[in-house]
């Protein structure tokens, strides 16, 4: 296994510890605002819930220009009397190292895989630096499933708003769940635990050039566990805040993103995924709970809007991409109102699929086939929101179930059109 | 004085025949250089078509822009025909060219020369004309997906604009190449060009005032209190 890309101050380090039980790995770029509370939550779980083990924290950085590094080395212990938590045992390493390769934050995650591999670790995990939601139990639920259950991969489940996470609920969750048969609620929800053994498997595969280490890291970490055989479990987290950076974040390009990561992936493992059939549910651990949110302004005018456009605009696109029936059907969305609107869910699945089958046929060049699915998404993200507008959140997730039912229904179709590609 | 004249006659039939049998073997080396450079440049067809079918051109083509280049200029036949039709021409004009030169004719020889001289301008140029197609439709086809996205108001609009400016660029360059009234090509294109950008400056400069300065105040004020359409957050 190729460990050249760690720096020689890295493999020093970690000739000094030698073996370490737990490694959590933190990516980072310009944090400094949140990722001192990050490291004081890792290290305040380390205690309460692994007093006895080796413990690293491993900051694998962007080249951060705010003083990042320099936090989360000077980041000091939290008061373990406050937390009910003993004094630990022994102390916890740190790594603070610049990433090397392509940026983003899979490169990030290559090196905290290596040092992890390094260290012979049992457990990992890796969180994002910018929480603001972290608690110490969520090490606890991160990694002891791995640790003390003997899972190899541990999915985050969060409490969001009915209207969160829209991508994830209509493309990328009933899709890894139609095509690879596991029901991981949020596939790219960003905070894993693995097993050191599954942080090897990952580093045998060569996409650290690709749009892996870029932006795709996440679903190919969930789409890898499930198709390698891997002991796959979700662990309930509560609500995942961030801090706003940006909120203007350009749509188009997050949904080009997320979907040519997935369906790069059906690409890669379509021997695996049109021999399932069904799917099964995955193990939760943690104790689900619900808290009321605060009232979400959606702007659905300006997404049936879009969609209009795109009906309008865009139709000779959707033309080579979309089924004829499927694409005749599309254009009759248009005339409806903003609130009458509505999109089926049969057709939406039917658009998925098409999409899916055109990015493998390299119909037109992908980043504008993939550009060209936003119009769609929002008519449906639209739609999902008329349709739900006084449900609750039991109601909202019956509804992500049928439309996850139907993805597994309508399969055979999605084989039909790849094996015609 | 009869017998000089048909001397004469005689004398001259004698150099015509002298000098058709000079040409004969070059009109018939000729020939065979055409028949030959037929034969091969037919092999050359055959077996590039076939190559490119195994390559999957064709699909390379659509996925590309390139087959709906063609077919806008109303080419029905498949790219890689016509890709084999084009090196077959290559190469039955280079044997031409050469069958040609086999009849020692002055005038033929230089006219030769000056095509051959003169064939990388108009293969430059067909290539500049079909790469800026190429560019053209691209580019055209991302401005048209970014403005729909965008929500900004006629997408189609934007898109035409880009397309031709990019098409008027690349038949400019074509024309240049080609040497083909160079300074009043020049100078159409830098009018032309230069009309659409003034014309587009008065309508966002002046038409586009408000919005513009509202566009900028926003930029500058600080991230945190851009007002956000939605609240929803997708992923």
């Amino acid at each position: 296994m190729d460990e050249s890309f760690l720096s020689e101050e890295v493999r020093r380090q970690i000739a000094e510890i030698g073996e370490a039980d737990i490694v959590v790995g933190i990516p980072s770029f310009n944090n400094a605002r949140t990722i001192g509370q990050v490291v004081r939550a890792v290290q305040a779980g380390f205690a309460k819930y692994f007093p006895n083990e080796r413990t690293l924290i491993v900051n694998s950085d962007g080249g951060s220009t705010d003083g990042t590094q320099e936090v989360v080395q000077t980041a000091t212990a939290p008061d373990y009397h406050t937390i009910l938590a003993p004094h630990p045992v022994r102390g916890v390493h740190r790594i603070v190292t610049p990433y090397h390769g392509v940026p983003g934050k899979g490169s990030a995650l290559r090196t905290v895989f290596a040092v992890a591999h390094a260290v012979a670790a049992r457990a990992c995990a890796v969180v994002d630096s910018d929480l603001r939601s972290i608690t110490p139990e969520w090490l606890d639920l991160l990694l002891s499933p791995v640790f003390h259950q003997g899972f190899d991969f541990v999915a985050p489940l969060y409490h969001r708003h009915k209207y969160d996470g829209t991508i994830t609920n209509s493309i990328v969750y009933p899709l890894t769940r139609a095509l690879y048969g596991k029901r991981v609620r949020q596939p790219i929800g960003g905070d894993f635990g693995f097993s050191g053994r599954l942080a090897g498997h990952f580093l045998e595969h060569h996409v650290w050039h690709s749009d892996v280490a870029r932006f795709g890291i996440d679903i190919w970490m969930t789409t890898t566990a499930i198709t390698g055989g891997y002991g796959v479990c979700q662990s309930f987290l509560g609500a995942k805040i961030h801090d706003v950076k940006d909120p203007g974040v350009d749509l188009s390009a997050m949904l080009m993103q997320v979907v040519s990561s997935v369906f790069a992936l059906i690409e890669d493992h379509h021997a695996v995924w049109r021999e399932v059939r069904g799917s099964q549910a995955v193990p939760l651990f943690g104790f689900e709970y619900a808290v009321g949110l605060e009232p979400m302004r959606v702007d659905v005018s300006r997404m049936v809007g879009i969609f209009a456009a795109g009906a309008r605009d865009l139709a000779p696109i959707w033309e080579q991409v979309l089924a004829a029936d499927t694409f005749a059907s599309v254009g009759e969305l248009a005339a409806a109102g903003v609130t009458d609107f509505r999109f089926p869910v049969e057709l939406w699945v039917r658009v998925v699929y098409d999409f899916a089958a055109a990015f493998h046929a390299k119909v037109i060049n992908r980043e504008h086939l993939l550009r060209s699915l936003t119009p769609l998404y929002l008519g449906r993200t639209a739609s999902f929101v008329n349709e739900n507008e006084e449900a609750g959140s039991a109601e909202v997730e019956a509804a992500i179930e049928a439309l996850c039912l139907e993805f597994e229904r309508c399969k055979p179709y999605l084989v039909e059109r790849w094996d015609t590609a | 004085m009869e017998g000089s004249f048909w001397q004469t006659l005689l004398g001259a039939l004698d150099a015509f025949f002298v000098g058709v049998v000079r040409f004969l073997p070059g009109l018939l080396a000729a020939f065979l250089i055409l028949v030959v450079g037929l034969v091969i440049g037919w092999l050359v067809r055959v077996t590039a078509r076939r190559a490119l079918v195994v390559a999957k051109f064709d699909r390379f083509c659509d996925s590309s822009g390139a087959s709906q280049v063609l077919s806008r200029a109303d080419v029905r036949a498949a790219p890689s025909s016509l890709a084999a039709a084009l090196l077959f021409w290559l190469v039955f004009l280079s044997f031409l060219m050469a069958g040609l030169s086999a009849l020692h004719i002055e005038v033929i020889s230089r006219l030769i020369s000056e095509f051959f001289l003169y064939l990388p301008r108009i293969l430059a140029a067909l290539a500049i004309l079909f790469v800026g197609f190429l560019l053209a439709n691209f580019l055209a086809r991302a401005a048209l997906l970014a403005a729909v996205n965008a929500g900004v108001p006629s997408p189609r609009a934007i898109s035409l604009v880009v397309k031709f400016l990019i098409t008027i660029l690349s038949f400019a360059m074509a024309l240049e190449q080609l040497e083909i009234a160079k300074t009043i090509v020049l100078a159409a294109f830098v009018i032309a060009f230069g009309a659409v950008m003034f014309g587009l400056a008065l309508a966002f400069g002046l038409g586009g005032r408000d919005v513009a300065r509202r566009v900028l105040e926003r930029h500058l004020r600080d991230t945190d209190e851009r007002p956000a359409k939605d609240d929803i957050s997708h992923i």
